[in-house]
C-alpha cells in the first residue's frame, strides 16, 4: 500500500504534476466555504433580529450566562474559608480523610497560586455545565434503559459526539451563543452529556431482571419499578457516570478558553500563547488538581469506598450542623471583610519554574530543537508531501483498501467516502498535514506503549508504581499535556506531536499490561511445559 | 391472620371447587407469533414451527384446573415451557392464546389496574433466584408488597415481622439479604409473598439454586405452611422427587404440552406413556404407592383376618405388615373395608419398579393378569395356594 502511494507520487511528480494527480480540486471547496461564509454572515446579521435568536438562543445564552455568574457568585459569597471548609467536609463525607487532605491541599494551589478567582470561575463553569449534562443526560439514560426503541436510537447518536474532536464542538455553538462563559457552558454540557446518558441507561439494564420481575409481580406501577428498583440498585453506576459526565467538563472547560471562557484554563492558553512556561505550569498545576479532587471525590462515592461510617441517625445533624458551620464562617469572614484570597499572599511559582525552563533549554535545548527538526525534516515533512502531493483518488482508493483488509466492505465505504468528504469540504491538504502527524504520533504511541506495556506486565513493582501515574495521566484536562511539549520544544508541530503521544500513551500502556496478564495461566503453562523461555 | 385466611378459604370452597383454571393457554415467542395459533400450523413439532415462522413454540394448549388449598405441580425438564406457563398465569409474560380464570375472572381481560390490583392482592410468586433487592433490609424486603399498595410503614412492618418470625428468620430484620445465606434468602422471598396475604402463591423452581439439604429442609416448610395456611399453590419444579413430596397433583410437561396430570400415584403407577414411564423409573414406587392403589376384592377362600391399614399407607410400610402374616392386609378408611392387599400384589408392584421400559410394563402385568386368574382357578379348585406363582416366574 505505502509503495502503491509512493509509486503514484513520483508518477505524478515525473509527470509534471498534473491536474488530474494532484491533491484534491478545490472547486466545490471553495464553494461550499462561500455558502459557509454566508451563512455566517447571515447570522452575524440577524443575531439581534432574528425571532429564533431574539426569543430562544439569546435567552438561553444570557440565562447560562447568568447561571455561571450565579454560581460564582454564591462562592463569593462563601468567602475562601467557606468554600475551603465546604469542599473538605465534603470530600470528608463521601470519599475519607484522605481525599478530604488532597482537597485541602487544592485549594491551597489556588490559593497560593493567585489564581483562587480564576479557579472559582472554572470551578462555577464545571458545576453549571454538570449540571445542564446531568439534568438532560440522567432521564435521557433513564428513557434508554427502560426503552430499547429509544436506546437503538439514542446509540448512534452518542458515538457520534463521543467520535468528534473537542475543538469540532466549539464552532457551532459559537455561531449560536457567541463568544464567553455561555457558549462555554453549552458546549462543556454538550461534551459532557454522553457518558451521562450512556452509563444511566447500562446501569438501569445492568438491574437484575429477577428484581424487576419480582416487584412487577407484587403489582408495583412501572413508576414503582423506577423509584424502588431499578434507580436504588442503579444508583452506584449512575453515579460512575456521573464521575465521568465531571471528569470530561473539566477537560471541556480548560478547551474553551479558545472561545472566550474564563478561568483557569484562559490562564493556560493565554501562557501558552506566549510561551511562557512558568504561568502555563501556574494554572496547570492547579487545573490537574482540580481535576484529581474531583475525580477521587466523585469516584469513591461511586465506589462507596472508604467513607467514614456514620450512623444512620447521627447523619441529618451531621449534615446540619456541616452546613451550619459553613455558613458561619463565611458570614464570619465577610464580617472580617475576607473573600478571595489576597493575591500579595500567593507565592508565585512562575519566576522560579522560568528560570528552570530557562537552565533545561540552555543545557537540552540544543539536543531537543536537532531532535525537533530531525523530526520535522526527516520525518514529518516528507510524510506530509507525499501524502498532499500524490492524486487523491491514490490515497483515498488506499485509505478505502486498508479499511477493507481491517475491517471488511462497510468500513472501506466509510473511510473512501469520509476522505471524499474532507476533499469536499476543501481542506485536503491541511487534512494529509494532519493526517501525517497523526500517523507519526499513532506509530510512536503503539511502538512506546507496546514496548512500557510489556515491561509493566513483567514487573509487579514497575506496575504498581506506574498504576498512579498512569491514573493521573488520564484525569489530566488535554491542555496540559502541551506544557512540557511546549517546555522540551518551544512551539510548533514537533511539540505537538509529542503531546499527542503523551496524551495517547495510558490507555495503549494499560491495555498491552491488562492484556498480557490476561493470558490465562494453564496456556503460559503449556508453553513452558514444551521449552519456550520466559 | 390465619383466621381470615381460613375464613376467606371456607368462602372459596363453597362457591367454586376450582381457583385457577387454564384453557387451552399458548405462548408463542417471536415476530409472527400470531401465525401459529389457529392455523394448520398449530399440530406441527416444534421444530417445524421455529424452520417456518421463526417462532418458539414455549407453552402449547395447555389446560388444567387447580382445586382450592391444593398444590399443583408442574413438573418438565429445562425448556418444556414450565417457567413461560407460570408466568403467564400472572401475565408476567403475555400469553399468545386462551384463558387463565382465576376464581371465575378472566385474568387476560384486566386491564393493567386490574392486574395490578391481582397481583397486589390475590397472587404472589416466589422465584428461583429468589428477586430480593439487595440495598433494602429484610423486613423492607418482605414489606414490599404492602408497601407498593400503599400500606401504612407500622402496619406493614408489623405484618412484616410476623412473616419474617414465621418463616424461622426472626432477629435478621435488619440484615442485607446479601449477608444471608441461599437458604435464608429463600425464606424472606417466601416471607415477602405471603405478607400481602394472597389466594394464591406462585412458585417457579423455588429450591432449585439451593443445596440439598437445604432444598429438604425447604420442601418441608413449604409442607408445613401448607399445613398450617392452606393457600392454593402453582409450583414448578424439576425435581421429580420434589414433586412427588409435594404435589396433592403433578402435571408433567414436555415441549411446551401436559402429557399427564394426575396424583403423585397416579403419575408414578399408572404413567400415560413411555416419557412419563421414563421420568419416573428411578422412583421406589413403595414410597409412593399407597396401600388404596393396590386394593382388591379377596379371592376366594382367602384369609380375611390379616392386620388392618389405612389406605394412606405407602407400600414401604405395608411390606413388614405381610412379612409378619401370610393373610392379606386389610385397608379400612374410617370404619369402611376398602379390600385387601397381599403379598403378590405387593411384589408385583416391585416388579415393575425393576424394570425401565413401558412395553416390559405392560408384557408383565398381562402375564400377571393371566397367572392371577390361573391362581383364582386354582385358589376355587382347593389347590394348593403355594405352587400357582412357580410357573409365572419360570416363565419370566
Amino acid at each position: 500500500m505505502v509503495a502503491l502511494i509512493v509509486a503514484g507520487y513520483w508518477a505524478s511528480r515525473l509527470l509534471g504534476h498534473p491536474s488530474w494527480a494532484g491533491g484534491f480540486p478545490t472547486l466545490v471547496g471553495d464553494r461550499f466555504m462561500a455558502w459557509l461564509d454566508t451563512v455566517y454572515a447571515w447570522i452575524v446579521a440577524n443575531r439581534n433580529d432574528s425571532p429564533l435568536f431574539l426569543y430562544f438562543f439569546n435567552y438561553v445564552s444570557v440565562g447560562l450566562g447568568s447561571a455561571v455568574v450565579l454560581v460564582d457568585r454564591f462562592l463569593d459569597l462563601l468567602t475562601w474559608p467557606g468554600v475551603t471548609l465546604l469542599g473538605v467536609l465534603a470530600a470528608w463525607r463521601a470519599a475519607g480523610w484522605r481525599v478530604a487532605l488532597l482537597v485541602l491541599s487544592t485549594f491551597a494551589v489556588f490559593a497560593l497560586s493567585g489564581l483562587w478567582n480564576a479557579s472559582m470561575t472554572t470551578l462555577s463553569l464545571i458545576i453549571t455545565a454538570v449540571l445542564i449534562a446531568l439534568l438532560v443526560g440522567i432521564p435521557l439514560g433513564i428513557l434508554a434503559g427502560r426503552s430499547e426503541g429509544f436506546h437503538r436510537a439514542v446509540r448512534p447518536v452518542l458515538d457520534l459526539m463521543q467520535i468528534m474532536p473537542a475543538f469540532a464542538y466549539l464552532l457551532p455553538f459559537v455561531l449560536l451563543f457567541g463568544i464567553g462563559n455561555p457558549a462555554a457552558a453549552v458546549v462543556t454540557a454538550v461534551y459532557a452529556i454522553p457518558p451521562a446518558v450512556r452509563i444511566t441507561a447500562l446501569a438501569i439494564r445492568g438491574v437484575p431482571s429477577g428484581a424487576v420481575e419480582a416487584a412487577t409481580s407484587m403489582g408495583s406501577t412501572p413508576w414503582q419499578v423506577l423509584t424502588k428498583v431499578q434507580l436504588p440498585m442503579a444508583r452506584r453506576t449512575i453515579l460512575l457516570g456521573v464521575n465521568q459526565t465531571i471528569m470530561l467538563a473539566v477537560s471541556m472547560v480548560v478547551i474553551a478558553s479558545v472561545i472566550g471562557a474564563g478561568g483557569l484554563g484562559d490562564a493556560i492558553y493565554q501562557a501558552l500563547s506566549k510561551v511562557n512556561v512558568g504561568q502555563a505550569f501556574q494554572a496547570g498545576l492547579a487545573i490537574v488538581m482540580l481535576a484529581i479532587a474531583l475525580d477521587r471525590v466523585t469516584g469513591a462515592v461511586g465506589h462507596g469506598a472508604r467513607t467514614p461510617d456514620v450512623p444512620e441517625r447521627y447523619r441529618l445533624p451531621l449534615l446540619g450542623g456541616a452546613l451550619a458551620l459553613v455558613a458561619a464562617v463565611a458570614a464570619a469572614s465577610r464580617l472580617a471583610g475576607v473573600r478571595g484570597w489576597p493575591r500579595d499572599l500567593s507565592v508565585d511559582l512562575s519566576d522560579p519554574v522560568n528560570a528552570v525552563y530557562g537552565a533545561v533549554q540552555e543545557t537540552v535545548g540544543s539536543t531537543t530543537a536537532m531532535l525537533a527538526t530531525w523530526l520535522l525534516q526527516g520525518v514529518l515533512a516528507p510524510l506530509a508531501t507525499l501524502l498532499t502531493d500524490s492524486p487523491w483518488w491514490l490515497v483515498v482508493l488506499a485509505a478505502a483498501a486498508l479499511g477493507w483488509i481491517f475491517a471488511g466492505a462497510r468500513a472501506a465505504a466509510v473511510s473512501g467516502a469520509a476522505l471524499v468528504a474532507v476533499g469536499l469540504l476543501g481542506v485536503w491538504s491541511n487534512a494529509m498535514d494532519t493526517l501525517s502527524q497523526v500517523l507519526v504520533a499513532s506509530l510512536v504511541t503503539i511502538v512506546l506503549g507496546v514496548l512500557a506495556g510489556v515491561v509493566m506486565s513483567r514487573s509487579d513493582l514497575l506496575a504498581a508504581v506506574l498504576k498512579p501515574v498512569l491514573d493521573a495521566m488520564q484525569t489530566l484536562p488535554p491542555f496540559v499535556y502541551l506544557i512540557p511539549a511546549v517546555a522540551l520544544f518551544t512551539i510548533g508541530r514537533v511539540p505537538a506531536l509529542v503531546a499527542a503521544v503523551v496524551f495517547a500513551l495510558p490507555p495503549v500502556i494499560r491495555l498491552v499490561d491488562d492484556g498480557i496478564r490476561g493470558v490465562p495461566r494453564p496456556t503460559l503453562e503449556a508453553a513452558r511445559s514444551q521449552g519456550s523461555t520466559g | 391472620m390465619s383466621t381470615l385466611a381460613t375464613e376467606a378459604a371456607h368462602t372459596r370452597e363453597a362457591s367454586s371447587d376450582v381457583t385457577f383454571s387454564v384453557r387451552n393457554l399458548w405462548k408463542v415467542f417471536g415476530r409472527n407469533a400470531d401465525k401459529v395459533v389457529g392455523t394448520e400450523l398449530e399440530g406441527a413439532d416444534r421444530e417445524r414451527v421455529k424452520k417456518e415462522t421463526g417462532c418458539t413454540v414455549a407453552v402449547r394448549d395447555v389446560s388444567f384446573d387447580v382445586r382450592p388449598g391444593e398444590i399443583f405441580v408442574v413438573m418438565g425438564l429445562s425448556g418444556s415451557g414450565k417457567s413461560t406457563l407460570i408466568r403467564c398465569l400472572t401475565r408476567l409474560i403475555e400469553p399468545t392464546a386462551g384463558q387463565v380464570l382465576l376464581d371465575g375472572e378472566d385474568i387476560g381481560e384486566a386491564t393493567p389496574q386490574r392486574l395490578r390490583e391481582l397481583r397486589r392482592r390475590k397472587m404472589a410468586m416466589v422465584f428461583q433466584h429468589f428477586g430480593l433487592l439487595p440495598d433494602r433490609r429484610i423486613i423492607d424486603n418482605v414489606a414490599y408488597g404492602l408497601e407498593v399498595r400503599g400500606t401504612q410503614r407500622s402496619e406493614r412492618y408489623a405484618r412484616a415481622r410476623e412473616m419474617i418470625e414465621m418463616v424461622g428468620l426472626g432477629g435478621y430484620e435488619d440484615s442485607r439479604p446479601g449477608e444471608l445465606s441461599g437458604g435464608m434468602q429463600q425464606r424472606v422471598g417466601l416471607a415477602r409473598a405471603l405478607a400481602v396475604d394472597p389466594e394464591v402463591l406462585l412458585f417457579d423452581e423455588p429450591f432449585s439454586a439451593l443445596d440439598p439439604l437445604i432444598r429438604r429442609d425447604m420442601q418441608s416448610e413449604v409442607s408445613r405452611l401448607q399445613r398450617e395456611l392452606r393457600k392454593t399453590s402453582v409450583f414448578i419444579t424439576h425435581d421429580l422427587q420434589e414433586a412427588l413430596k409435594l404435589g396433592d397433583r403433578i402435571a408433567i410437561m414436555r415441549d411446551g404440552e401436559i402429557v399427564q396430570v394426575g396424583t403423585p400415584e397416579e403419575v408414578v403407577g399408572r404413567p400415560a406413556n413411555a416419557y412419563v414411564a421414563d421420568f419416573t423409573s428411578d422412583v421406589a414406587r413403595t414410597t409412593v404407592l399407597t396401600a388404596r392403589w393396590l386394593v382388591r376384592e379377596p379371592y376366594p377362600d382367602e384369609r380375611t383376618d390379616g392386620p388392618v391399614t389405612a389406605p394412606g399407607t405407602v407400600l414401604a410400610e405395608v411390606l413388614p405388615m405381610l412379612a409378619a402374616s401370610t393373610a392379606p392386609v386389610r385397608v379400612v378408611e374410617g370404619d369402611t373395608l376398602l379390600g385387601y392387599v397381599g403379598r403378590d400384589d405387593v411384589l408385583r408392584a416391585i416388579a415393575e419398579d425393576q424394570l425401565d421400559n413401558a412395553a416390559a410394563v405392560a408384557a408383565i402385568e398381562e402375564e400377571a393378569a393371566e397367572v392371577l386368574s390361573e391362581a383364582a382357578a386354582a385358589h376355587s379348585s382347593g389347590d394348593a395356594g403355594g405352587s400357582a406363582p412357580a410357573p409365572a416366574g419360570s416363565d419370566a
